[in-house]
């Protein structure tokens, strides 16, 4: 195989997903105007939310920032051959984890780790579960989603209630706050830690032992068993380090979005990542790397959508777009299909 | 012969896969109707290619293909099988947890969604087929707990019951027993007699000499040749495939075995179903010493190969290996202490398909130190070992960076081969380590493992090919129903005996 070939086999994905991004985009735009709207003044708006200044630009990165964390988590079990949704609840507990240690220990570091560490306990019964018990993690994730949601909503309603203001919890104190990246904007020093954390996770999945011993368990368990791997090793540390990279996304999420730099009423600031995560995720092929640029998309299309809404398309548009999207993304088959349409004569 | 039609001619076809491979570089044979046409190659050649070509699976690069002179042109399987065409594939495609009789029927259960499936008439044409033919499988067992044996015969009652004319049986033999050829080629032979054409693709010349009326040579993607069956050696057969002479035996020494490597004590273990799929067993194998186990399949090698790695709990009974009590350790450990392992399932078991060829290079020994700098695996090293194994064992494949699966059956074969004795193992256990590999790489293989006896290394050799058995231990077992019926020295017991052995009379103690 030569240099050519093996670019193409990055290429190849890469495509596929420009592919899907723009059937999403177009069949958006049938939808968008078969409704009513003007199409193109809709995705002139998004685009101009999303990119059109240094400050919108900004909002998207941010936006991108919890996305791409928990974007990780999904990719790293989907290569590890597990369909980990448990995101969610990780993203909770790991704002709650930095709220509460901070208020002592103040500054970032330790809110960060805490996230990390938080995130992490909080993936492990859901890893023992699959583990020891064969329970499916897609069932017991779900589950401790639910749990996750209403023992965070009591924790930061009653523990660490912010007595000043009923609607949020305490806040980051000033000493354990991110700094901000852009002036007057909520991108914070937070979008680098995600960065940094995506290439940490592709070099450990693709240029060390363990996660070598990860994708063998994924794509065969029978070959890793075989290979003097164990898979249910390999499951537990998918489980642990998607955890942490979840649990990141939450602490990242309160130590570094101003003004509140707490976890609002109703989790309403860390609520939905985890899910998100998963789309970011198929559209980034399940890559760290990929994750990066389908989580900035993502991020866009949400910082856009503010924008858009002044054309008076509803919001919920913006979320029709992403399914579209991801469906044409998660359905490889259909995307053969066209491709096929187009090359005929190859194999 | 040549003034007659052709049933089939596949013209001038080139076939370039999409990473630039050129498996096929301008074929064309021609088949003629009530025929066997054998195809022989090296590993790699492109008899698969070109079978998967015409099929419907894979669309030629250029090149035509007529069908009793008529030119077609196929777009999947199931277009090739409605003209009469049918394949067995090197690998199974049966679904494991179906039947025999629903694998068969699956595809066919008529076109509207609503469609009913006729099952028991399904039944009744097939119990038909197989009387007919004297070729019987069980049909309410599922695929998983048949042996491979019958799996085949499922696959090709699955073509028969289509009612195809044409049969490809891509390496049909590669799993059989020589009674279960046997039994394969009577019932091919009566095909034949029933006008079917046949194309016969085998590594084993002795099958092809027997079996075919003409032998088609393929090297590299070209057509070498064909010549009649009738007018043709094993010898002319390898040269043409090979382009030199190629020297079909083993040298092996007399050779003074040494201390005992590997010893079982009273070895109990279950299969899959929770039967005693081994029963009591006690061998050993020395230093210096080939040790193989001849049986049908089925008859608990492969739970014993299993349990002796490490994959498979031991229900009873001790193993050790230089002395030491290895009884229930870890694959892991299990190499670490010196033991390797060529698995009888290259594509489950042995190699990650989605993997590239380094990646598959190293694996069961991914954590040795060579292979890393601090906490990173080293690519550049992983490289220059996955270079070596494919210099060393002539594996033709795309490049180190390709994922295995673009590789053909005997080159992934050779691959594990050369990666297990890389691995520098004082005992290596072999299970089928010529299993779809061409002439000069068996003798290759088979060579290397006589080496490792001449190092003063173990092995053992488990292997359904009986002359690989034979050719090669210096004791051999044999195995029925998780029991050896006599362990004998292969100069000197007669093809009588090992054939009453094998069906389950134990013979006289041996030394
Ligand atoms: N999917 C693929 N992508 C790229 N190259 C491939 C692919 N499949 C096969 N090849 C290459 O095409 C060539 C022919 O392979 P093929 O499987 O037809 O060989 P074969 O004659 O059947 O060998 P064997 O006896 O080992 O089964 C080989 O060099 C192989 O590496
Ligand atoms: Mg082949």
């Amino acid at each position: 195989m030569s240099l050519k070939n093996e670019l193409r086999s990055y290429l190849k994905p890469l495509g596929e997903s420009v592919l899907a991004i723009l059937i999403g985009a177009f069949i958006g735009a049938v939808v968008l105007w078969l409704s009513g709207y003007d199409a193109i003044a809709a995705y002139k708006a998004l685009i101009q939310g999303s990119f059109g200044s240094l400050g919108n630009f900004a909002e998207t990165l941010s936006k991108s920032t919890p996305l791409i964390l928990t974007a990780i988590t999904f990719a790293i079990g989907a290569r590890t051959g597990l369909f980990n949704i448990g995101a969610e609840g990780a993203v909770y507990f790991g704002a709650i984890a930095a709220v509460a240690v901070t208020q002592n220990l103040r500054n970032p570091v330790s809110g960060i780790l805490a996230g990390l560490l938080v995130g992490a306990l909080w993936m492990l019964p859901a890893a023992v579960l699959k583990v020891y018990r064969g329970v499916h993690e897609v069932i017991s994730t779900i589950m401790f989603n639910w749990i996750a949601f209403y023992l965070a909503s009591w924790l930061a309603l009653e523990v660490y209630e912010n007595p000043m203001n009923p609607n949020s919890t305490l806040p980051i104190p000033p000493g354990a706050r991110l700094p901000l990246l852009v002036k007057n904007s909520t991108l914070s020093l937070g979008f680098v830690i995600a960065l940094f954390t995506a290439v940490v996770v592709y070099i450990l999945m693709w240029h060390t032992k363990l996660g070598y011993e990860l994708r063998t368990s994924g794509l065969n368990s029978k070959a890793a068993e075989y290979g003097g791997i164990n898979p249910k090793v390999a499951m537990l540390w998918s489980f642990v380090i998607g955890g942490m990279t979840a649990g990141l996304a939450g602490a990242l999420q309160v130590m570094g979005v101003p003004p509140s730099y707490s976890i609002s009423q109703g989790l309403a600031n860390v609520y939905g990542y985890g899910f998100d995560g998963i789309g970011v995720s198929l559209v980034g092929r399940n890559h760290p790397l990929g994750v990066i640029f389908a989580g900035i998309l993502f991020g866009a299309l949400n910082a856009g959508a503010t924008q858009m809404q002044q054309t008076g398309v509803p919001l919920e548009m913006v979320k029709v777009i992403e399914g579209i999207i991801i469906v044409a993304v998660a359905v490889p088959g259909l995307l053969d299909m066209f491709l096929k349409l187009f090359r005929r004569d190859r194999a | 012969m040549e003034e007659r039609t052709p049933v089939l001619e596949m013209r001038d076809i080139v076939k370039v896969y999409p990473d630039g491979t050129k498996a096929l570089k301008g074929v064309t044979i021609k088949v003629y109707e009530g025929e066997i046409l054998g195809l022989l190659g090296e590993n790699g050649a492109g008899k698969t290619t070109l079978m998967k070509v015409l099929f419907g699976m894979l669309k030629p690069t250029r090149g035509k293909i007529f069908l009793r002179g008529k030119e077609v042109r196929f777009k999947s399987p199931a277009d090739a099988i409605a003209n009469g065409i049918g394949m067995v594939h090197q690998h199974f495609t049966l679904v494991e947890v179906f039947n025999a009789l629903e694998n068969i029927i699956l595809g066919m259960e008529g076109h509207g969604i609503f469609s009913k499936i006729d099952v028991e008439n399904a039944r009744k044409k097939l119990q038909k087929l197989m009387d007919e033919l004297n070729f019987q499988v069980p049909l309410d067992v599922p695929v998983e707990n048949l042996p491979v044996g019958v799996q085949q015969r499922i696959e090709i009652l699955k073509m028969l019951y289509r009612d195809v004319d044409i049969l490809i049986l891509d390496e049909p033999t590669a799993v059989l027993t020589p009674i279960e050829v046997k039994e394969l080629f009577a019932v091919l032979r009566k095909l034949k007699e029933r006008g079917k054409t046949i194309i016969f693709i085998s590594h084993k010349l002795n099958e092809v000499m027997e079996i075919t009326d003409r032998v088609t040579v393929i090297r590299k993607g070209e057509v070498v040749g064909t010549v009649k069956t009738s007018e043709a050696t094993p010898q002319l057969l390898a040269r043409m495939m090979v382009g030199r002479d190629v020297v079909l035996r083993i040298e092996k020494p007399p050779k003074e075995p040494g201390e005992v490597i590997f010893r079982v004590e009273d070895l109990w273990v279950k299969g899959d179903r929770g039967e005693e799929a081994v029963r009591g067993l006690t061998f050993e194998v020395r230093a210096g010493e080939i040790f193989g186990i001849a049986g049908v399949e089925g008859n608990g090698q492969s739970e014993l190969i299993e349990a002796i790695t490490g994959l498979r709990k031991i229900e009873k009974g001790r193993v050790y290996l230089k002395g030491v009590d290895i009884t229930g350790k870890k694959p892991r450990e299990l190499y670490d202490l010196g033991i390797a392992h060529i698995p009888e399932d290259r594509t489950h078991m042995g190699l990650i398909l989605e993997m590239s060829v380094m990646e598959n290079s190293i694996l069961g020994m991914h954590w040795r130190k060579e292979f890393s700098r601090g906490f990173l695996l080293d690519w550049g090293r992983v490289e220059a070992h996955a270079r070596e194994l494919v210099e060393e064992f002539e594996i033709s494949a795309p490049g180190t960076k390709a994922p295995v699966k673009s590789l053909s059956g005997g080159n992934q074969q050779k691959l594990i081969v050369a990666r297990e004795v890389s691995k520098r193992p004082e005992f290596i256990i072999a299970a089928q380590p010529t299993r779809g590999v061409d002439v000069a790489s068996t003798e290759y293989i088979r060579n290397y493992l006589v080496k490792l006896r001449n190092e003063n290394k173990a092995v053992l050799l488990v292997s359904a090919d009986l002359d690989e058995v034979l050719q090669l231990s210096d004791r051999m077992a044999i195995m029925y129903e998780g029991q050896f019926m006599g362990i004998v020295n292969p100069e000197e017991v007669t093809e009588e005996q090992i054939g009453l052995m094998m069906g389950g009379v134990k013979g006289e103690p041996q030394k």
